[in-house]
């Protein structure tokens, strides 16, 4: 079995998921004790259009990634203005927007078409250098944002009414939440690809939650459990010939299945 | 354009589902339920692979794959310790990364990106009749149903007083949508689908708040939306699915620069 | 005399501009004080508290406070299943005064678990918040207040839904908070709770009355605020109780 991760690229995709469990150990708490999880898929699935023309304006992904999620911020917020409880279908609308853009991109401008499984799933070759190194940075930032914001996010997720009240700052503190999570979105694309990077920052986070009885082991447990099934699903996306976004799905599913059920007696 | 049999079946198709999925959106908005039709169309992907793979019309495929997905939707969603939303984010995720791992393992695949965005001009005949049966299925039991439904979208207050009855109408609602997807899972794709139940009805509802209208200008918009998609991938040789959905999710964006 | 903890005058506002959800707030409260905020759901309780608290976006008229209040919710408010302790939250009340580059005192630390202990839940520190009773939380609620060390405190019907223990260990620290010179404005439903407190006031969109509540509160009075025929019941845990006194 070890044999599998001599492999250069192997080698590669083993430090993205280190480092891409890092990123969900730090941020999944939070985007489950804030309800982000919704906002975390969005952001995925809206750099897709972005993804399809990297390549052939030579752009760098994350780069067209996030002008496309940026894009995808400035409709949201224009298109579901006022309205109360339009919200979820502006969204979607938009999600689905995104979807046939980045298929009509693919489809007829750069007759792309096998591409797009590389960037709806993601690769487990195809990592770069310079993919590894962008997730390092976004995981060292994601560390300290944590380390000097976790009070004002842990205050304003528990009691969003009195969080202001007891004088923490609670505006620019959930702002660089929301820029932490876009970014490592944006960072997690390459490997697990658009759709499913809740599959990492999530799912993981999703499973231990209904172990964890404070958030420091939330997060530690997040982590820990982040990367094996991380690295569970590069032996099987490897062995499968799949893109490790699918493996990582089923896995993490399977797993939060498990301790649903294993848990169930507990309150 | 409409001299070509290939073109004309699927203007059919998608004529026919505009019919159903017009006014069912208009009721998926009116019940808050977007979230609920997107989550529906995404989590049926592994049938749709395994049907493709076994050979079988994918209609089959589709509808049990909404079994499937409905099921695990309704299972996380019933406990308590987590949020609903995130129940049904955990087990979409996990069905739509099955889906794409059986479409992705095999030797011989199936073609995903049709599985994904829909083979509207390539639609087998098993598969345009079934959609066309379903979704004349869904406009006969939306109009059945039409007045209980406004009564459980529009008096929530009482609604909660009238307890089971509006539960049941909702999931009556919620079946109709799974019926829906399924009629235009094989057309459209597991991710386009969406398009057509939520965006024309989003733009209809803008537009007018009576129900009447409201139901009757979602159809044409996606009628619409369905005519000049096609047209679209006709002359601008573009994929068709993607096409329709691009029109659809114009006509709400636009609703909304004019309003 | 030394200047109230809290002043306002002709306080106004809303949440949008144009409609007034409160209007001519007059009031003060001294030192010492435990001042009972009576009206309806929606009547402006609510409101005042935000006002206080500089959360209202359309406020207008004098409001004096010395120091940045501490807010007691209502528990319902919190989320019960999240992770963490008695003690994590006790140990929120310190946040504010912590710079976000430093971590929590030490002395922070000892203030949290000190604050529990009065409130008799010592022993309840490692627990997890959601998993204590109402009453328990709301007592943890209030501690979290405590450490905050404010001079005037905020509380939201802490004795609704609260059992009879909890409420009267609550009620013993009001008295201990009067004491140490702090004022305590405290929403609440019951009308007989606030007959035992310095001064009452009573709203309904606009302030009804204000001061004593032997003189404030007649029946007259209590009409007004609540609008409505007023009806004896035998609890009064979150009914309106109205005594009639038959003279």
């Amino acid at each position: 079995m070890l044999d599998a991760f001599s492999a250069p690229y192997m080698q590669r995709a083993l430090v993205e998921i280190a480092l891409l469990a890092v990123l969900a150990g730090v941020l999944g708490a939070w985007i489950v004790l804030r309800r982000l999880a919704f906002f975390t898929h969005s952001v995925g699935t809206a750099t897709f259009p972005g993804l399809v023309v990297a390549g052939p304006w030579g752009i760098a992904p994350q780069l067209a990634a996030l002008i496309a999620a940026l894009g995808f911020a400035g409709a949201r917020e224009r298109l579901a203005r006022g309205r109360e409880g339009e919200e979820d279908a502006a969204t979607g609308i938009l999600l689905v927007g995104a979807l046939a853009l980045g298929a009509l991109l693919a489809s007829d401008v750069y007759r792309s078409g096998a591409g797009v499984d590389r960037l709806l799933f993601g690769t487990l070759i195809g990592l770069s250098g310079r993919d590894l190194a962008l997730t390092a940075l976004a995981a060292a930032l994601a560390l300290a944002a944590d380390a000097a914001l976790r009070r004002a996010w842990l205050a304003r997720a528990f009691d969003p009414d009195g969080a202001r009240a007891l004088g923490v700052a609670v505006a620019w503190p959930e702002r660089i939440l929301l820029a932490a999570v876009a970014g490592a979105v944006i960072v997690a694309l390459a490997a697990v690809g658009a759709l499913l990077v809740s599959v990492v920052l999530v799912v993981p986070a999703a499973t231990v939650r209904l172990l964890a009885r404070d958030v420091r082991t939330l997060q530690l447990g997040t982590g820990a459990l982040a990367a094996v099934e991380g690295v569970a699903a590069l032996w099987l996306a490897d062995g499968l010939n799949v893109s490790p976004g699918p493996a990582m799905a089923v896995l993490g599913g399977a797993v939060f299945a498990l301790v649903a059920l294993l848990t169930r007696g507990r309150s | 354009m409409l001299s070509d049999p290939i073109t004309r079946r699927a203007l059919f198709e998608v004529l026919i589902l505009a019919l159903a999925l017009g006014p069912l959106g208009v009721w998926v908005l009116l019940h808050r339920q977007a979230y609920a039709a997107e989550s529906m169309s995404h989590g049926l992907l592994p049938g749709l692979v395994l049907a493709a793979l076994a050979g079988v019309p994918l209609v089959l495929g589709a509808a049990g794959g909404a079994l499937l997905a409905a099921g695990a939707i309704a299972l996380a969603a019933r406990d308590e310790r987590i949020r609903a939303d995130l129940g049904v984010a955990v087990a979409v995720s996990a069905l739509f990364g099955l889906g794409a791992l059986l479409a992705l393992a095999p030797e011989a695949p199936p073609r995903l990106e049709e599985l994904l965005f829909g083979d509207l001009l390539g639609i087998s005949g098993a598969d345009l009749l079934a959609a066309a049966g379903l979704a004349l299925a869904v406009c006969a039991a939306l109009a059945a149903a039409h007045r209980p439904l406004a009564l459980t979208a529009f008096d929530r207050g009482a609604a909660h007083a009238l307890g089971a009855r509006a539960l049941h109408w909702e999931t009556v609602l919620l079946v109709l949508l799974g019926v829906g997807t399924v009629a235009a899972a094989p057309g459209l794709g597991s991710l386009l689908l969406v398009a057509l139940v939520i965006a024309p009805a989003a733009a209809a509802l803008r537009v007018t708040r009576r129900l009447a209208p409201a139901l009757a200008l979602a159809a044409a918009i996606a009628a619409g939306a369905g005519f000049g998609g096609l047209a679209l991938s006709y002359y601008a040789d573009l994929a068709a699915g993607a096409s329709v959905a691009m029109c659809a999710v114009a006509a709400p964006i636009l609703t909304r620069l004019a309003t | 005399m030394s200047a109230p903890l809290v002043r306002t005058e002709e306080l106004s506002g809303g949440y949008r501009p144009g409609t007034d959800a409160l209007t001519g707030v007059t009031f003060a409260a001294e030192a010492g004080e435990v001042v009972a905020i009576l009206g309806p759901n929606g009547g402006g309780k609510s409101t005042l508290f935000r006002a206080l608290l500089g959360e209202l976006p359309q406020r207008r008229g004098t409001v004096e406070l010395a120091g940045r209040p501490a807010y007691v919710p209502q528990t319902e408010r919190a989320r019960l299943d999240f992770p963490v302790s008695a003690l994590d939250v006790a140990l929120m009340g310190a946040y504010g005064r912590t710079p976000w580059y430093r971590r929590l005192a030490r002395a922070d630390r000892a203030a949290a678990r000190a604050a529990l202990a009065r409130v008799g839940l010592e022993a309840e520190a490692g627990e997890r918040f959601g998993a204590l009773s109402g009453g328990q939380r709301q007592r943890v609620l209030i501690a979290r207040a405590l450490v905050q060390d404010a001079p005037v405190l905020l509380l939201d019907e802490p004795l609704s839904g609260v059992d009879a223990p909890s409420a009267a260990r609550i009620e013993a620290l009001f008295e201990e908070l009067r004491g140490e010179g702090r004022a305590l404005l405290v929403a609440t439903h019951d009308v007989r709770q606030a007959r035992s407190w310095q001064r009452v006031l009573c709203l309904h969109g606009r302030q009804i009355a204000y001061g004593d509540p032997a003189a404030v509160l007649t029946p007259d009075v209590l009409q007004a605020t609540y609008g409505a025929e007023l009806v004896v019941l035998g609890d009064g845990s979150t009914a309106i109780a109205v005594e009639h006194h038959e003279h």
